[in-house]
């Protein structure tokens, strides 16, 4: 087995310490960065993702994963800083103003990291024009919004709504627990995903 | 008004036929209690005045009022005053050092005198029903935080197994306590284990820390010759043979249309479990009266050729539900009342 095939397999058991090891001994056998990370981790927790979504693995499995994952690109960092590797995008997430949930959008960022996209993490509680601002900081390209409160997903309106009157040229996508395609279309959101991994999905169509 | 007869719910409970159609909620907001009530709570703990629950519950046309047994629950630390929260609020146990230094209540040290009290309130033919202070995976989670908990069983199982045999010691010794009451008519075990797209934990974990201790809370509800009733969100297809066969579960509650509608789930279910509520939250909250009775009056139907089934919404009556929608509800169940 390849040492990247060993990575991969290490990063879906979540062993931390072996992917850490063997990131340090794949750079010392010359990788490249960009080959470590995309055939090394990413496609470990790609695996992950499909799995997930198949309900073969559950979130525990997930962010143990990820905590691996996590653990190989800090070690990563600098080489890819160097060598000019570029994330495949930026997205905007966080979850509307009023919830404090975050489950469902930490594992959003975690699909999302592990596809390659860099992830503006606003966090929870967070006001529409806040996701507006951030999108137009960072020039992203997705606006992700979670919401796990009948109370609270109005305020995917209030996004949509703020992002329309200031044409901004970026995607609104949205998910939680009581939103569905129907409401999402009813706000004009673009997307309505219900699990994590097809969110990461559908947002590495757009950058393509 | 109709008068409560518990016979009706426990019809249900048993899967058979109830008399009339049978109202059930897991529980609803104090606000409203006071209004079906027609009086304010007049002192800080509200379930120490159950003749205000029992007013309430009667009025709505229930055959029970629900309420905890008693002030028992396991300290998760400073609460916030929010509406919404995270699973990751706050860890107070993350480490063996931790684990030993959290002080655990006991169920036996509290006083229950209420459940006795209720007798003099409650009228001929009524019960209550007693709920849980959060259940197994509920309140393992308020003491590690969910990722937390995730880490530990990864990290440290022999851990998490303690913590899981902390909680659940405690909470088989409270239901045990408050099933020994005869103003009791059945048991509520609360625990979330869902989230839309599976449980929280693998099945193979909750087989392994949570579902036991479920098995073990139904067996002294059952030694007590009363029903157990499960309220549990989420999605759990996966596990929904172990709560009928092996935790041996008299009632399922909680649906959402998102999951599994109840509609749906009272055609895979019926016969081998009763099915309670399960109108969907989002659908009452944003409804309109007409909307919801003619669902409700067309899952009341279904519900009383096999039987088996008590009308109510898809897990609890908060606030932010309008009052007229809840009275819409109960209305199908024969309750008319003007508020």
């Amino acid at each position: 087995m390849s040492i990247l095939n060993e990575m991969s397999e290490a990063l879906q058991k979540g062993k931390k310490k072996e992917v850490e090891e063997l990131v340090t001994k794949a750079v010392g056998e010359g990788f490249t960065p960009k080959q470590i990370l995309e055939e090394g981790l990413l496609a470990g927790m790609n695996i992950i993702g499909t799995r997930f979504k198949a309900n073969e693995v559950y979130v525990p499995e997930v962010l143990v994963a990820a905590r691996a994952m996590n653990a190989g690109i800090a070690l990563l960092k600098p080489l890819l800083v160097s060598s000019g590797v570029q994330p495949l995008g930026t997205i905007i997430l966080g979850t509307v103003e009023g919830d404090l949930h975050d489950i469902g959008k930490n594992l959003v960022k975690i699909m999302m990291e592990g596809k390659g996209i860099n992830v503006v993490d606003l966090g929870v509680d967070v006001p529409a024009d806040r996701f507006i601002e951030a999108a137009k900081e960072h020039d992203a390209k997705i606006i992700c919004a979670s919401s796990l409160l009948t109370t609270t997903m109005m305020k995917m309106k209030e996004i949509v709504d703020k992002a329309r009157a200031e044409n901004l040229s970026v995607k609104i996508m949205v998910g939680g627990a009581p939103v569905n395609e129907e409401f999402a279309k009813s706000i004009g959101a673009d997307m309505y995903k219900d699990d994590a991994a097809s969110a990461a999905d559908y947002a590495v169509t757009c950058f393509q | 008004m109709r008068e409560p007869c518990f016979d009706n719910l426990l019809k249900v409970l048993r899967k058979q036929v109830p008399d009339r159609p049978t109202l059930f909620e897991f529980a609803l907001n104090d606000n409203l209690v006071e209004i079906l009530a027609g009086e304010r709570f007049t002192h800080g703990s509200h379930e120490d005045q159950p003749e205000i629950f029992i007013k309430a519950f009667k009025k709505a046309g229930f055959d029970y009022a629900s309420l905890r047994g008693s002030a028992f629950r396991l300290d998760w630390g400073e609460q916030g005053a929010k509406h919404s929260k995270s699973l990751n609020e706050k860890s107070l146990i993350y480490d063996t050092a931790s684990f030993e230094k959290y002080t655990w209540a006991n169920p036996e040290d509290y006083d229950y005198s209420r459940l006795e009290r209720a007798r003099q309130f409650l009228p001929d033919g009524m019960k209550l029903i007693v709920i849980g202070p959060g259940g197994v995976l509920e309140n393992v989670i308020e003491l590690t935080g969910f990722d937390n908990l995730c880490y530990m069983l990864a990290d440290e199982p022999e851990l998490v197994e303690a913590i899981f045999n902390n909680v659940g010691e405690r909470l088989v010794k409270y239901y045990e306590i408050c099933a020994s009451f005869d103003t009791v008519g059945a048991l509520v075990s609360n625990d979330d284990w869902g989230f839309n797209t599976g449980t929280m934990l693998s099945p193979a974990d909750m087989r392994k820390y949570v579902f036991p201790w479920h098995k073990k809370i139904v067996e002294v509800i059952h030694k007590a010759g009363k029903p157990a009733i499960l309220h549990s969100c989420g999605n759990l297809k996966e596990v929904m043979d172990d709560i009928i066969y092996d935790m041996g579960y008299d009632a399922k509650h909680s649906f959402e249309d998102k999951i599994f509608p109840v509609e749906k789930a009272y055609d895979e279910l019926a016969g081998k479990i009763a099915v309670l509520g399960g109108i969907d939250m989002d659908f009452v909250a944003r409804g309109t009266p007409e909307e919801i009775k003619k669902r409700c009056m067309a899952m009341l139907e279904k519900g009383m050729e096999k039987g088996g089934y008590a009308l109510g919404t898809g897990n609890s009556v908060p606030d932010f539900i309008p009052v007229q929608n809840f009275l819409a509800i109960i209305s199908c169940a024969g309750v008319d009342i003007k508020l």
